[in-house]
């Protein structure tokens, strides 16, 4: 019985629905539609019902994976528009919270990828040791996940020494598990064969779809929000912004997991650095006007827009999320490729809505459509 | 139950974080393989529907289809409170769950999102199983944000946590002479805004988590509180209790009002209705010889 479950005919859909039509020929995609709106909330009208507080609450939900860069982008387009500047410590503790956030969406992003590659060693040690960081978050923030860190005009929760202390020696024990993440992708590694040369995103195609995060890194740009627009405490740590050239889910997969020894980075700097003082200010009223702010979440950039009038309740909020920049990469990347890698593919995004497991055929011959599930 | 367990998720707009907890319980230490639970991809495979998120227009169909081809005993749980009662999506326009409207629910787990340790716990009650659970990450860190308490001591009925709760998960209702503040935390965040904003520290997230029940009206927390009647003409319209704290605070903030205590306590016990009433001086002579007041003159 165990070997089931753990190993099992399970998928892990990670994700929500969106359904993928592939016009495929002799097994291979000649072409791509994508159907999106299973997950429709209609979130932006509800952030004209709410006031600036509550909106926290609502855009942390907007995606569980990646919830505090939400709240952190939220919040600093927010704080625009109050203008409120916000303590040092705060900084600091936010780029820690987002880091954190970080390792555990790109190490659980790794297990799907193991998954789809058949690898439930990998899937099963990757889950495990990200555990860790699921813990360390639950210590830190109160929840696992939508753990509403980011406040207007601060943090809610601070790390006093015996927290930061064991933030460290979690950091320690995740260094192991990103050294051999990478070195699965590496020349010889496990995972290199299945994942080398297949759904290529070309350096000029990624930068013509628009597409940011790890999948732009992944075609050879070196762009990163946290580089070229510095929040946060982002612009007095010391990173590297990593990139990868041939564009293959290699290279994509390769830029996350040598990213997450940044991250690692990163938290152990700004614990080092902490400035003492206040965790956060109390915001005022807001101006009327309009702020646009970003921030690079674990899937690439995010963009928030907010118009205010002047009362509690924002006017409109627009927000643009890193996987619906990325979404439409993939019908570059699965055309001309063959269906049985298409999973992966589309995997290799980090789609936060993904639910492949329904793909329809169509056969352009007789124009029939039939379902099949992916391997 | 009996025989094998096969589960299968259905997601319809959520945030996606109860399907990360699902996934989640797969990892050895959770112990889903000891219940002998397996998670399957198609419906057709599955006898238990977990349903996350709260179902949408696109959604709705999907989740009758899937629910038709489901084997018996055609076990539904809504997985996280968006499957619960839609939580914080629930005025969103293309709403038309929850998924208990489409297809009949048996469990609820409540939780935003419920940990593994909540679900697994969950499936295997509903399995008539015990778990061990001796191990650290069965219990809550300190600071955990999970069910609801009331302090019914120091809880004054101001309803200032109705105002900033996110989602909409507390209600202030009246009733012959009480006030009931309640809260629905199947309805709720956990956003802990209530906790912050509560004036005397009355409202407090416990370390609470396992919130598992099969009857989705059992998800509250309340408290009831006395409710004043007014000086002038009697009816009930603020609790007993918020008078005097906003007196003590009035003094404590203001020294120079200490001496007019009495009378700012005698304006306070009149409801807002009578104090509509006073629109001329005639007027408020007779209401202040009714309370038989002297009337101050500076």
């Amino acid at each position: 019985m165990p070997e089931i479950v753990q190993i099992g005919p399970y998928r892990p859909q990670l994700v929500e629905p969106e359904r993928f039509e592939l016009v495929v020929e002799n097994n291979k995609i000649i072409d791509v539609n994508i159907e999106l709106g299973y997950v429709h909330r209609g979130i932006e009208k509800l952030f004209t019902t709410k006031t600036y507080m509550q909106n926290l609450a609502l855009a942390e939900r907007i995606c569980g994976i990646c919830s505090g860069v939400h709240t952190l982008c939220y919040a600093q387009t927010a704080e625009g528009v109050i203008d409120v500047t916000i303590p040092d410590r705060a900084r600091y503790l936010r780029c820690i919270y987002t880091e954190i956030e970080r390792l555990h969406s790109h190490y659980l992003w790794f297990g799907v990828l193991a998954h789809s590659l058949h690898e439930p060693d990998v899937f099963l040690r990757t889950m495990g040791e990200r555990e860790q960081v699921q813990d360390l978050l639950e210590y830190l923030t109160g929840n696992r996940m939508n753990y509403l860190i980011n406040t207007i005009g601060g943090v809610r929760r601070d790390i006093n020494p015996e927290k930061a202390e064991k933030t460290r020696k979690v950091m320690e024990s995740m260094k192991k598990l990103s050294n051999y993440l990478i070195s699965l992708l590496d020349d010889n590694g496990r995972l290199t064969k299945k994942t080398k040369g297949i759904g290529i995103l070309p350096k000029e195609k990624a930068l013509a779809l628009g597409a940011v995060g790890p999948t732009l890194r992944g075609s050879g740009i070196k762009s990163d929000v946290r580089k070229d627009d510095p929040y946060a405490a982002y612009g007095e740590l010391d990173f590297e912004v990593i990139t990868e050239e041939d564009g293959d889910v290699r290279a994509k997969s390769l830029v996350r997991a040598r990213e997450t020894v940044e991250s690692i980075k990163i938290i152990e700097q700004a614990l080092d650095k902490l400035p003492s003082g206040e965790i956060a200010v109390k915001p005022g009223e807001p101006l009327e006007k309009e702020e646009v702010g970003r921030a690079e979440a674990p899937r690439g950039e995010l963009v928030y827009y907010i118009k205010s009038n002047g009362t509690n309740v924002p006017e409109r909020v627009k927000v643009r999320t890193p996987s619906f920049a990325n979404d439409f990469t993939l019908i570059e990347m699965l055309r001309g490729d063959l269906l049985d890698n298409a999973r992966v593919i589309i995997e290799s995004i980090d789609p936060c809505f993904a639910c492949t497991d329904r793909v329809t055929v169509v056969d352009v011959k007789t124009g029939k459509k039939r379902k099949v599930i992916l391997k | 139950m009996s025989g094998k367990i096969s589960v299968y998720r259905f997601m319809s707009a959520g945030c996606n974080g109860c399907d990360v907890q699902i996934l989640e319980c797969l990892v050895p230490r959770y112990k889903l393989a000891e219940l002998g639970v397996d998670v399957v991809f198609t419906p057709e495979e599955a006898n238990v529907l977990a349903i996350t998120g709260g179902i949408n227009v696109k959604g709705r169909e999907e989740l009758k289809k899937a629910y038709e081809k489901l084997k018996p005993p055609k076990l539904v749980v809504a997985v996280g409170n968006c499957a619960v009662t839609k939580e914080i999506f629930d005025k969103g326009y293309p709403m038309v769950g929850p998924p208990d409207q489409i297809a009949p629910v048996k469990f609820y787990i409540s939780g935003c999102p419920p940990r593994p340790q909540a679900i697994v716990t969950a499936i295997a009650k509903a399995l008539g199983a015990t778990l061990e659970e001796k191990e650290g990450y069965w219990a809550t860190p300190e600071g955990f944000r999970g069910k609801h308490e009331f302090d019914s001591e120091k809880c004054m009925g101001c309803g200032a946590c109705a105002q900033v709760c996110s989602s909409d998960a507390i209600d202030v209702l009246e009733d012959y002479g009480k006030r009931i503040i309640k809260v629905d935390y199947g309805h709720c965040s956990f956003c802990a805004f209530c906790q912050d904003e509560c004036p005397t520290e009355a409202i407090k997230l416990t370390r609470e988590y396992h919130l598992l029940t099969d009857n989705r009206n059992t998800t509250n927390v309340t408290n009831e509180v006395e409710l004043f009647k007014c000086a002038s003409c009697g009816t009930y319209f603020v609790p007993a209790r918020q008078i005097d704290w906003a007196l003590e605070r009035i003094e404590s903030e203001v020294s120079e009002y200490k001496d007019f205590r009495n009378n700012l306590k005698a304006a306070m016990e009149i409801c807002q209705n009578c104090r509509r009433e006073i629109r001329n001086i005639k007027n408020a002579k007779k209401l202040l010889s009714q309370l038989s007041l002297k009337v101050q003159t500076i």
